[in-house]
């Protein structure tokens, strides 16, 4: 039922399922397109169609699979006045993002101390399930300020450096977050999280530049062949999760109040002009600055680390961005220009240059995007293109995409071979549970390689260099 | 916790749990057992605290929703982790259960996994003709 335009595109045309307002968009090629076909990506993305006020297409990335609710993978833009926001459209990781950081060692300097200095980050860096965060409680008073200043707070409690936030989404702080729109339990789920890495897919890798793609871009990134790079993949933590299962159930209320039929209730949504739509997003920010917060304090951890191990030599943050958000961005709707609110579920934003929203280091090339790859394989770094804001919302991938259930992937692997087989690849892990790694094993994933060409030949962003991991320190 | 009481499916990126059980309360009790089953060694955890819980709801799944995001709450937000659990009343709108458990203690219990929130993501109920009730639901992990 799919429809093939071109290489790489398969359109979900409105015939798919009854209700929908839009057409489906996935991007894909003939490989992960079986991937995509196996689980029920195509009816989510179809589903997403059929929410009031959408404009363009509902779209799935290359590394979509099937989520709650939305696809993970999924984009799409909902208009300001007519338009819903759904809680479950961002998901309940908000801003799950990553970041990376450039340091000026080269790979041999670093692979003769890996094991002493994978060491010292993994105590350094709290992680794993039910671990608390070495700062333990915050207060109410300074949690609130984290909600509003995210990295801003970060940088002025000692952790990191002003300039830092130049190379962060949004400064690391987002505009329109309000603290009193995050109820007390999200605020005591997440008082003692801040600062930690957490468990599942959440990982700081030590990785070197394998490959650069374009030369140019990659010097105004930062970065250079055989440099060693630390990629930081987690997000808001507790705090997030029950900010998205609060608003989850006020938008089951606000749907019969505001007369939305939806196709599944964890699409539910609300008018984005609604007092539940505006609290929403300003608990969501709220949110997504505890997540921003959270990675600036753990980039100063890593650079600590380096430090103690590594000497003198300054870790420089090359980008930090989210990968599930909604945001208010202008963009090209039905040949003007407007407002509209973009939701992110697994998806990166991949902004060309010349976009004022984007760091003035990156002016001229466009905004860095980070693409982590499964454990033990590779990541990429790429750039936004002017096709993305043509076609996507100026969106991207995220990264591999799960192919197999974490009990499937577990099944197949013991934790010990897993790491001995890691480390016959030059990779030294550190896991704080075995069974989370099993989970993680990188053959549950897509190759991320894959996903990476088809937005690279689909011209939704561009290959800037590919990282390889020398070290794992998994939660 | 029997783990008969509950059964674990698998779901592309997260994890599914299904229940059966002779009245909406047996069912809710079951589903909290499996969710706890999920986050904690069970056999680690002592009923040292009670706790009296009572919520509503607008419709049987959000009441559904409502009982283990409080439970998953408890947890993560108070650091109370559960043995068991009690439900007296589990109407459509209406759910009155008793809570046992102790506060969490890093060196005393096994921490599986981070369950992040509950789904309504192929969230079924069905009332089989026999008086059977059965529940599926997905977790975010």
């Amino acid at each position: 039922m799919l429809r093939k335009i071109g290489e790489y595109r398969y359109v979900v045309p409105k015939s798919f399922r009854a209700g929908m307002n839009i057409e489906g968009l996935i991007y894909a090629d003939d490989e992960l397109v079986k991937a995509i076909e196996k689980d029920q990506t195509m009816m989510q993305v179809a589903n997403v169609a059929t929410l009031p006020g959408l404009v363009g297409r509902s779209l799935a990335m290359p590394d979509a699979h099937q989520g709650y609710g939305f696809a993970i993978g999924g984009v799409a833009a909902s208009d300001l006045k007519t338009g819903v926001v759904s809680a479950g459209g961002v998901g309940f990781d908000i801003n799950c993002g990553v970041r990376l950081l450039a340091s000026p060692f080269r790979l041999e300097q670093v692979q003769k101390q890996l094991d002493p200095l994978l060491n010292q980050m993994f105590r350094d860096i709290p992680c794993g399930t039910g671990k608390s965060g070495i700062i333990g409680n915050l207060s109410y008073d300074e949690l609130e300020k984290v909600l509003e200043e995210g990295a801003h707070w970060a940088v002025k409690s000692g952790y990191g450096f002003a300039a830092d936030l130049d190379h962060i989404e949004e400064t690391g702080r987002i505009a329109g977050a309000n603290p009193a729109k995050v109820s007390q339990r999200a605020k005591q789920r997440g008082r003692d999280q801040l600062g930690t890495l957490g468990s599942g897919n959440h990982f700081a890798e030590i990785q070197y530049v394998a490959e650069v793609f374009d030369a140019e871009t990659a010097k105004a990134f930062g970065l250079w062949m055989d440099q060693i790079v630390v990629l930081i993949h987690t997000g808001s933590r507790g705090l997030g999760h029950q900010v998205c299962t609060d608003y989850l159930d006020i938008m089951q209320l606000g749907m019969k109040k505001y007369g939305i039929q939806i196709v599944d209730r964890q699409l539910a949504c609300v008018p984005v002009s609604s007092q539940e739509g505006q609290d929403y997003l300003a608990a969501m920010g709220a949110a997504a600055n505890f997540a921003f917060a959270n990675r600036q304090m753990i980039s100063h951890w890593v650079r600590e680390a380096f430090h103690r191990v590594m000497g003198e030599g300054r870790l420089n943050v090359v980008y930090d961005v989210a990968h599930n958000i909604a945001k208010i961005e202008e963009h090209k709707i039905d040949g003007g220009r407007r407002n509209v609110l973009v939701h992110r579920k697994g998806a990166t934003r991949a902004f060309p240059r010349h976009r004022p929203d984007i760091p003035k280091d990156y002016f001229e090339v466009g905004q860095p995007v980070l693409i982590p790859g499964s454990m033990g394989t590779c990541s990429y770094v790429l750039v936004g293109t002017e096709q993305a804001m043509e076609e996507t919302f100026g969106s991207t991938c995220h990264g591999a995409g799960r192919a197999k259930s974490r009990h499937a992937a577990k099944k197949e692997i013991t934790a010990d071979r897993l790491i001995s087989d890691l480390k016959a690849k030059g990779i030294h892990v550190r896991g704080a549970s075995k069974s989370g790694l099993t989970e993680e094993n990188p053959n549950a994933y897509k190759d991320v390689s894959l996903v990476v060409d088809v937005v690279h030949n689909a011209g939704i962003s561009r290959k800037v260099a590919k990282l390889v991991p020398i070290g794992v320190i998994k939660g | 916790m029997p783990s008969n009481d509950y059964r674990i499916f698998e779901h592309p990126a997260d994890i599914g749990i299904s229940v059966r059980g002779r009245s909406w309360e047996e069912a809710f009790a079951k589903a909290a057992r499996g969710l706890f089953s999920l986050i904690v060694d069970c056999t680690t955890v002592e009923s040292n605290e009670r706790k009296e819980v009572r919520l509503e709801g607008s419709d049987r799944e959000q009441l559904f929703v409502r009982w283990l995001s409080e439970l998953l709450y408890f947890y993560d937000g108070e650091k109370f982790v559960v043995s068991d659990v009690e439900v007296q009343t589990a109407t459509s709108s209406t759910l009155a259960a008793t809570v046992t458990g102790e506060r969490w203690d890093v060196a005393k219990h096994s921490a599986k996994l981070d369950v992040k929130a509950i789904t309504y993501h192929e969230l079924k109920f069905v009332e089989h003709p026999d008086g059977i009730v059965e529940i599926t639901f997905v977790v975010d992990i």
